[in-house]
């Protein structure tokens, strides 16, 4: 028996030290860039693991003024907060009625949104009609397509969440003379939080991580996000000076990271809720 | 009479509607249009030309390629993200003391854009990058490639770096669906002198379906709309070797052919729908009928 535990337990060890070997497959390439950010032109080049000689912080001052990053983080911010707001707001409304109302237009309701989870934008007509409403190109574009784009998955999610609270409850406010909006505001929505926060996680990483809209749909370079000016600026200094992409890369990930160490278990289970609910 | 108020009223549906209607499903119904036109830069009007654009996609061999590099791309990282990701749950799910760690580590890549991983890997897959420098260090040189270079093996490089970064994801889904399994089915099934083997084939596997389901989904969609790993680490390139489908609408809109583009992102809309609806109609009724 307790050979049996033994040879268990050394098996347990093993698998621990293997999977801490594949965690460094992880861990490599996001130190490369971190320690080349620090590096200078030449010593970059060896793309390797070797501590930087020096640490000049200075390359981050000039990926700062080179880069606009104040600029486009504030784009970043602007964008992903303005779309995910509006998305929230649209989606749990909507999804208060497809989640009460059992009738056939209600489920081909539910079912045309759902179309949108799946099928991709079609973005050569999309920018035709934004350009015939004279808002193609600027800030106002972008945040529509993002909420147009984002309001489908929401839908079901809230859908999905609001058919587990009891009907009884806005049945009887309804009854002691709340409207409508009242009821959903002070009854229903306090009770949502939690596929509040999933959803607030999955549209904010989402949209902060996006390229493909931005790259079609920006054309003002002051109002870049920073997945696209990581990828501008890749283009003008990927060639001589990868210590400077590489400072440019860490600063677009880190508050990402940052926030998601900070609170592992809402992103863990806000990004892959909606899927094991799917 | 008056009116009854329906506590329910269809008009919180209106804002959401609207939006997704104009601005998504109008967009794409047109789309259909526009991909039978002629629709190009600078021509002031637009003519129907039947079925002119899908006739140059399948003449053309470059949007050939892309359309099979899109196959093939999808086909690897649904294979790569599963297999991976389910033998890392599987391995994770044991009572580790790093479990934690490991769980947020693995997890971690999906946070960050794809553009940014991609661009770290582009110095790494280099033919004298840091992995071939490893894969000779430590005796497997045969093993060294032009990891983005070669036109033969490059969609496989962009497609291991996205499994690189989205196995942890996946492995996160197949851990709550793994968690979800009693442990009184494993006792019942020890009891009854089922082998480990058994036990992972008779309880785990069928108890699976929806996290294995839903986690084909996700891959398959994301692999075949594909876009940002190639933009980033290849451009498409060498030459076209490793364009795909939303790669050439985007070089198509650059150069003005939009009824051209439109009818690509058309048949890229025909393929997610014919392979993905099926799959999703399958797993609805399945939750219906439990």
């Amino acid at each position: 028996m307790s050979k049996q535990k033994m040879k268990r337990n050394l098996g347990k060890l093993f698998l621990e030290l293997a999977l801490f070997l594949l965690s460094l497959v992880i861990i490599v390439p996001l130190l490369i860039m971190l320690f080349g950010a620090f590096k200078n032109s030449t010593e970059v080049t060896a793309f390797d693991l070797a501590l930087p000689e020096k640490w000049l912080f200075e390359n981050f001052l000039v990926v700062f003024e080179k880069g606009k990053i104040l600029r486009t983080f504030a784009n970043s911010i602007f964008i992903t907060a303005v779309s995910t707001a509006i998305t929230i707001t649209v989606s749990s409304l909507a999804s208060f009625v497809l989640a009460r109302r059992g009738t056939k237009l209600s489920r081909f309701l539910y079912y045309f949104f759902f179309i949108g989870t799946i099928i991709p934008m079609q973005i050569m007509p999309t920018i035709r009609l934004f350009s015939r409403l004279n808002i193609y190109g600027g800030y106002l574009n972008v945040i529509i397509l993002y909420t147009a784009i984002n309001i489908p998955f929401s839908c079901f999610l809230y859908t999905g969440f609001i058919k587990g609270i009891p009907r009884i409850l806005d049945e009887s406010a309804f009854i002691e003379g709340a409207s409508t909006l009242q009821t959903f505001f002070y009854i229903i929505f306090p009770l949502l939080k939690s596929c509040n926060i999933t959803v607030l996680i999955l549209l904010f990483t989402g949209i902060w991580n996006e390229i493909n809209i931005p790259l079609y749909f920006l054309n003002n370079p002051t109002k870049r996000t920073l997945p696209l000016s990581v990828y501008q600026f890749f283009g003008m200094y990927g060639g001589s000076n990868w210590n400077l992409v590489f400072a440019d890369l860490v600063i677009a990930a880190l508050p990402i990271i940052i926030l998601f160490l900070l609170m592992q278990k809402e992103f863990i289970s806000g990004l892959t809720e909606g899927a094991v609910k799917g | 009479m008056k009116r009854k108020v329906h506590l329910y009223s269809y008009w919180l549906i209106v804002p959401a509607l609207l939006i997704f209607g104009i601005f998504f499903v109008f967009p794409s119904v047109y789309g259909v249009y526009y991909s039978f036109t002629d629709w190009t830069i600078g021509k002031d009007s637009i003519s129907f030309v039947g079925l002119k654009n899908y006739i140059s996609i399948l003449e053309s061999s470059e949007l050939k390629l892309a359309i099979y590099n899109t196959f093939l791309y999808a086909i690897v990282v649904v294979i790569g993200k599963n297999v991976n990701g389910l033998l890392l749950a599987l391995a994770v799910n044991t009572d580790l003391k790093l479990k934690g760690y490991f769980r947020v580590i693995f997890f971690l890549p999906c946070v960050i854009s794809t553009i940014i991983i991609g661009l770290v890997f582009v110095p790494i897959l280099h033919p004298n990058g840091i992995l071939n420098v490893f894969l000779g260090k430590i005796g497997l040189g045969f093993l060294q490639q032009s990891w983005l270079v070669d036109r033969k093996i490059v969609m496989f490089s962009i497609a291991a770096v996205s499994i690189w970064q989205w196995t942890g994801y996946h492995m996160v889904v197949y851990l709550a669906g793994l968690q979800g399994i009693s442990t009184s089915y494993y006792d019942a099934a020890k009891i009854d002198g089922a082998s480990a083997l058994q036990r992972f084939r008779y309880i785990t596997f069928p108890m699976l379906a929806p996290a294995f389901n839903i986690n084909m989904l996700l891959s398959m969609i994301g692999g075949l709309k594909v876009f940002s790993e190639p933009y980033a680490l290849t451009n498409g390139g060498p030459g076209n070797a490793s364009q795909v489908i939303a790669l050439e609408v985007f070089s198509k809109f650059g150069r003005g052919q939009w009824g051209l583009g439109t009818a690509l992102n058309v048949t890229l809309t025909i393929f997610v729908s014919i392979i993905c609806v099926p799959v999703l109609y399958n797993m609805r009724k399945r939750e219906v009928e439990e």
